[in-house]
């Protein structure tokens, strides 16, 4: 990814994570007598700067979660680097990635399994701080009332069980456990897709409330293009482990380059005649393939309606395009970006 | 137009452990023309679902009809008998659920599933019923049908299970179609799919749809009307043009303002916090007889805590609201 | 408990929850039990039973290993349940015996209980190779007869009640493994797991502070059970002779009278019914819990 670093213009002392081709494998029994593998994540890299969003959209399959978990090690790295802070902790294990593990923290999207049904909600914000062993146990306890208030939460919300929460409030409990540490970076992972429309907007304005007030640093993962548009500084698009374009979120919607980007675009795109137009030329047919042994050459190819030769047999690179934006496809430079003209 | 389905006054309660009864959905009315989409929206605990069960007649044990009619076609079908009830399930009306995985069942075919709904409604069997399912499923535009239609559901993807689900709701040609948050479960890009299929078929087949969704967003072009749903009581109704551009109730207000819209073409701005609704539903036997948007709602004034829910009032042509603000909130 | 579809789940726990009540999910759980007609009826009929074997020897001083009078005396004589076939009192042997029975119960259920959280627990939390060899240590134990097993070690360490409990614990944890292996697995993928391993947790506090709670509710309901299944076995040996000659207990009173049991039948069917009455008293109580703990806590999000 020579490309890639060369392109890289930002102070290294700015970022805070680096993922280098990343690979998570899971075992999918045999085929034919051959092992067969998921390729849940194939070869990812990216940078996080402190203080900024990174956004992953894709569909499901596309191994965005895995990404992130691989980031916090919930699930076992086949192959790659993550580089927190000076030191790989893809490799760490024992003591040394429990004693890391307090600067990533992540917010789940399912707010009723996210919480420990039998333990009260003011021990689960706790959990960290006693196991970390954070102060002392008086100071722990003024901290849980601290983090609720933070959260939007009265004080008696720590004496309650998760059920007596409704799925906002279970919410705003996991981001006040995910604070609790005080991390430096936080994953959001579909934090707010289970959630009801307005009570999103709430978890979203609380989320951007925090890392202003914080400094902190999201890897936020979400398939809703429109949160992530305002949301994320930068934006990873991934398809069946791959990403297939990156770019600020500035570039990306102005200019999308990959045909992946534009479909997702088009089923998002707001009602009108643009969004016609958008659909009838770029939105994909099908649903996405399974991510077992997939076969050589780009991941988009049986989807991609402007797949040739080439893209069956070569797995496009990630070649930049423009400062910091990536593109994975061996079309970019012929294929015409789709215009947006709201008029 | 003569409405297909006439809902009048519709009351239903639940009872609660202590044998009380909990009103769920109250005094709610509204009708659906054929071949036109009426959309049902509000966020969860709203009653959204528990109405589309009940015109099924499909209401959980506890849940009952308190009072309130429904007309499918001019027969009021809650007098029905059982029997008679069950015949018109699949075939005048039917309904596709959220979650395509566990609404299908696992033990067998594409084929069997929906050739079981032809031969209950439409008396076809062998040959005859194989061919109508390969025309359902072209009609829902499964690719290569021939192949599909021996398929168990757990060789599908999501979107083509939603896509079976729909082909089994169409089988008994229904006249009534009930789509309960139909592509919440599905990926974006399969989401717009199933919407544009929806829409294609009730050009073709005349279908009335009534649509659940929490997104008032999302259906203001696929929908003709819309009926805003606050707690089991309608607080907006009206065309879907002139509701998602002007919006009266401060609730249906609150709801388009809370989501992020996608902006083509541009930079974005730098953040800004999204309109939210704070606090959330009031819970079911929490609702007193005032407004029940009251607790949150930013305009609330004296007049509002000192009334019962106001009736839904029109305030233009093919637009009511219940809201004692009207006036104010306009402004 | 109705199964609704999950929008209204949140509803109908948010009514019946008057803050007066108990809202952890233990209290719950209790309230649901207390609710249940069999559990109820179980619990004060196991009260009865208890209650009868720890106050009865205080109030009927009679030694069931003493002869009192001839054998077979019929009930509503000197004896009012009867004597046996040595002439030792019948009542006597059902306070007494109950003891022992309980015991024997109770404590193996314990036994099965411990070796099956342990195994099951390492197997469900590591899964790999750990999960592959217990799965087949336990596989190895579930294909015993048990019965026959469990008589082969009273033959060779002898017939002590001791040895008869451990017998019976030795041969059915292996369900109690198989049930909390499962409850692990379940569990080691849900988000909170997730959660407090990213919060820094050890293997050791997940298991033990995470998991184990969060399966002990079915658990508990296997181990309740299992007392039942523990005083049948413990009948079965003793009528097979092998009890413990020396402790009174109701499985002994059956094995060694059952050869009378035309001539006095006051000898076995009293202490049957007893074991009966101790075990249906038991699985009330069990599907009481089952109940309490199933429909609120296991609900889908």
């Amino acid at each position: 990814m020579t490309a890639f670093e060369a392109a890289q213009i930002h102070d290294a002392s700015d970022v805070l994570l680096d993922v280098n081709d990343l690979v998570v494998h899971f075992p999918a029994g045999r085929r034919s007598g051959k092992p067969s593998f998921v390729h849940a994540v194939d070869g990812v890299s990216f940078r996080v700067r402190r203080g900024t969003t990174f956004g992953i959209v894709g569909e499901s399959g596309s191994g965005k979660s895995t990404t992130a978990q691989a980031v916090m090690r919930l699930v076992p790295v086949t192959s790659g680097q993550v580089v927190f802070g000076n030191r790989n902790i893809a490799e760490l294990s024992g003591e040394p990635l429990r004693a890391v593990r307090r600067h990533l923290q992540i917010v789940f999207q399912d707010p009723f399994s996210a919480l420990n049904p039998r333990r009260r909600a003011g021990d689960q914000i706790r959990e960290p701080l006693d196991l970390l062993g954070i102060g002392s146990r008086s100071d722990r306890d003024e901290r849980v009332r601290k983090l609720l208030a933070e959260v939007g939460l009265p004080p008696q919300a720590a004496d309650l069980f998760p059920h007596q929460f409704s799925g906002g409030q279970r919410q705003r409990l996991c981001i006040a456990r995910a604070l609790a540490p005080e991390p430096d970076l936080i994953v959001c992972d579909e934090a707010v897709s289970a959630l009801d429309v307005a009570i999103q907007a709430q978890i979203l304005n609380l989320l951007k409330r925090l890392q202003r007030e914080r400094n902190l640093t999201y890897i936020f993962i979400s398939h809703d293009l429109a949160v992530i548009q305002q949301f994320c500084d930068e934006v990873a698009v991934m398809y069946l482990g791959k990403i297939v374009e990156q770019a600020p979120a500035a570039e990306i919607f102005r200019a999308p380059h990959h045909p992946y980007t534009w479909s997702l675009l088009a089923a998002a795109a707001p009602p009108g005649s643009m969004r016609d137009e958008l659909k009838r030329r770029y939105l994909v047919k099908g649903d996405p393939p399974s991510p077992v042994d997939p076969l050589p050459g780009c991941r988009f190819v049986e989807r991609c309606p402007s797949a040739v030769e080439v893209c069956r047999q070569r797995l496009p690179t990630l070649d930049v395009v423009a400062p910091c934006h990536y593109v994975g496809c061996h079309r970019s430079a012929e294929l015409a970006p789709p215009t947006f003209d709201s008029r | 137009m003569v409405a297909l389905l006439e809902v009048d006054q519709l009351n239903v309660s639940m009872r609660s452990e202590a044998g009380r009864l909990v009103p769920v959905i109250e005094n709610l009315s509204f009708a659906v023309a054929p071949a036109q989409t009426l959309a049902l929206v509000g966020e969860s605990g709203c009653g959204k679902s528990m109405t589309a069960l009940a015109l099924m007649g499909l209401l959980p044990e506890d849940f009952v009809i308190t009072s309130g009619r429904i007309l499918l076609e001019g027969r009021d079908i809650l007098s029905l008998p059982a029997r008679d009830m069950r015949a018109l399930r699949g075939s005048a009306m039917s309904m596709i659920f959220q979650e395509p995985m566990t609404a299908l069942n696992p033990l067998f075919t594409v084929g069997d599933q929906i050739g079981e709904v032809l031969r209950w409604h439409r008396g076809l069997g062998g040959a005859a019923a194989r061919e109508q399912v390969l025309a359902l499923l072209r009609a829902v535009q499964i690719p290569a049908p021939e192949r599909r239609i021996d398929a168990y559901p757990h060789q599908l993807s999501g979107g083509m299970r939603q896509r079976v689900m729909i082909a089994m709701a169409l089988a008994g040609k229904p006249k009534l179609l009930i789509a309960d948050e139909p592509t919440t479960a599905l990926d974006v890009t399969v989401q717009a799919q199933i919407f544009d299929l929806l829409a294609q078929l009730q050009r073709e087949t005349g279908t009335a749809i009534l649509l659940i969704t929490h997104d008032l967003g999302a259906v203001g072009e696929l929908a003709n009307e819309i009926l805003v749903l606050y707690a089991g009581r309608c607080i907006e109704a009206g065309a879907s043009a002139g509701i998602v551009a002007q919006p009266r109730h401060p609730y249906t207000r609150g709801l388009l303002r809370c989501v992020a819209h996608l902006q083509l073409g541009q930079a974005p701005k730098s953040w800004t916090d999204l309109g939210e609704i704070p606090g959330m539903v009031p819970p079911l036997g929490a609702r007193g007889a005032e407004c029940a948007f009251l607790a949150r709602c930013a305009k609330a004034a004296d007049v509002c805590r000192s009334n019962p829910q106001p009736i839904l009032e029109p305030i233009a042509a093919g637009h009511a609201v219940s809201c004692w603000c009207k006036a104010a909130v306009a402004a | 408990m109705t199964t609704l579809e999950a929008p209204t789940l949140t509803i109908v726990s948010a009514i019946d929850m008057p803050a007066r009540r108990a809202t952890s999910p233990a209290g719950i759980a209790m309230r649901q039990f207390l609710k249940s007609p069999s559990g109820v009826v179980g619990l004060c009929l196991l009260a009865l039973i208890i209650v009868g074997t720890l106050v009865g020897p205080h109030l009927y001083r009679v030694d069931p290993l003493d002869l009192v009078g001839a054998p077979f005396m019929p009930p509503d004589s000197d004896a009012w349940l009867g004597t046996d076939y040595l002439g030792r009192d019948v009542l006597a042997g059902l306070i007494y015996g109950g003891r022992a029975t309980l015991a024997v119960g109770a404590v193996a259920a314990l036994i099965t209980i411990a070796i099956g959280l342990l195994i099951g627990s390492l197997s469900g939390f590591f899964g790999g190779v750990v999960d592959v060899v217990l799965v087949k240590i336990t596989e190895f134990f579930q294909i015993l007869p048990p019965l026959l097993f469990a008589m082969v070690l009273v033959t060779l360490f002898g017939s002590k009640l001791s040895t008869i409990t451990v017998a019976i614990g030795a041969v059915s944890w292996t369900s109690a493994a198989r049930l909390t292996r499962a409850e692990f697995m379940r569990l080691r993928d849900l988000d909170f797991v997730k959660a407090s391993r990213a919060a820094g947790a050890s293997d050791r506090h997940l298991m033990l502070r995470v998991l184990l709670p969060n399966a002990l509710p079915a658990v508990i309901v296997s181990a309740t059970l299992a007392i039942g299944v523990a005083i049948l076995f413990e009948g079965g040996l003793s009528f097979l002779g092998l009890g413990d000659p020396n402790v009174m207990s109701w499985g002994l009173m059956l094995g060694q009278n059952r050869n009378y049991i035309l001539d006095a039948w006051w000898a076995v069917i009293f202490p049957g019914m007893a074991i009966f009455l101790a075990v249906l008293a038991i699985s009330l109580v069990g599907d009481g819990l089952n109940d309490a703990i199933n429909p609120r806590l296991r609900r889908r999000s």
